[in-house]
């Protein structure tokens, strides 16, 4: 038996942070953490780790990435998901830059014709990208899938 | 009981928490506003500013009816619970959000006919729709989520093709 695989799940606190409480039985049975902003919505949850928003100033930015770096060093995650947003993309380009880590990345359901920023930004490197909306199809390249929704 | 979400993001919505309140003043409903970033506190309604999510699930769920801004997480749980929604979005001309993303997203659900899911995106005629989603008193039926069970086995199929 090869050792299960070991999972990170990234996102950001609000819709993003639903949408991976949706999919959580996805992940059931595999070792896993998750990696989720600091608010009173996603406190005290298990296996969490918490960073401030890294947009909230410069200083936040640097701790952030540098506290993101220092997760997956240590958790040498093979596989990363993420429901978004901004959160994500740190640890996804170490991931796949300095880990091999393969990458899940799903588009929020508040995208419906035009793709974030966030999405965007790690298209280019995700293994597996999907999209909660078909026409938002057009808008990525032939990469990115649509199976359907949560909303 | 009413619940009046608006969400984590970092912009207020006080046009939806002012009106809420006013509401809440002239009738009989109980109206509970999680209130978020923004910054009118309510007079007559009760309300707070955060609660840890699963609370919130908690007050979603003893709810006769919802009103949220156009957020994923509130949208996806009271179709989950089979709870009445309101959708108000957020605009970006009164800076409650950077984008009018919101308005796309109420558009998209509006043409898709969701059953007990309503739009509104005038406060004016807030007031009116709660009357009327109220007394429909319906008891809706959670739905299965189609769209779920294929982004689980998509997932799911990626991580074992992994393994």
């Amino acid at each position: 038996m090869k050792k299960p695989k070991k999972i990170g799940l990234i996102c950001s606190a609000g819709g993003h942070y639903t949408e991976m409480l949706q999919l959580w039985e996805t992940f059931e049975g595999y070792p896993k953490f998750l990696l989720t902003y600091r608010e009173i919505t996603t406190k005290d949850q298990q296996d969490a780790y918490y960073v401030e928003n890294i947009f909230r100033g410069p200083l936040a930015f640097i701790k952030g990435i540098a506290k993101t770096f220092m997760i997956l060093l240590r958790e040498r995650p093979d596989i990363l998901f993420s429901t978004g947003s901004e959160i994500a993309a740190p640890a996804f380009y170490f991931g796949k830059l300095l880990f091999g880590t393969k990458l899940i990345y799903l588009e929020c359901s508040a995208q419906v014709y035009q793709p974030s920023l966030t999405g965007r930004f790690v298209y280019p490197i995700t293994d597996l990208f999907l999209v909660q909306w078909e026409p938002l199809l057009k808008k990525y390249g032939p990469k990115a899938k649509y199976v359907g929704g949560l909303l | 009981m009413i619940f009046v979400t608006v969400g984590n993001h970092f912009q207020g919505f006080d046009r939806l928490i002012k009106k809420a309140d006013e509401i809440a003043s002239h009738t009989s409903y109980a109206i509970l506003i999680q209130k978020g970033y923004s910054s009118y506190r309510p007079q007559s309604a009760r309300y707070f500013d955060f609660v840890p999510i699963q609370e919130a699930m908690q007050y979603i769920q003893a709810s006769e009816l919802v009103i949220s801004h156009a957020g994923i997480g509130t949208i996806i749980l009271c179709k989950e619970y089979g709870i009445p929604l309101i959708i108000f979005p957020r605009r970006k001309k009164y800076g409650e959000h950077g984008t009018d993303h919101q308005v796309e997203i109420a558009r998209a659900i509006e043409e898709r006919k969701d059953d007990h899911i309503y739009i509104v995106y005038e406060e004016e005629q807030l007031e009116a729709k709660i009357a009327e989603v109220l007394a429909r008193r319906e008891k809706p039926i959670p739905g299965t989520n189609v769209g779920r069970a294929n982004l689980i086995r998509t997932i799911k199929t990626f991580i074992e093709d992994h393994n």
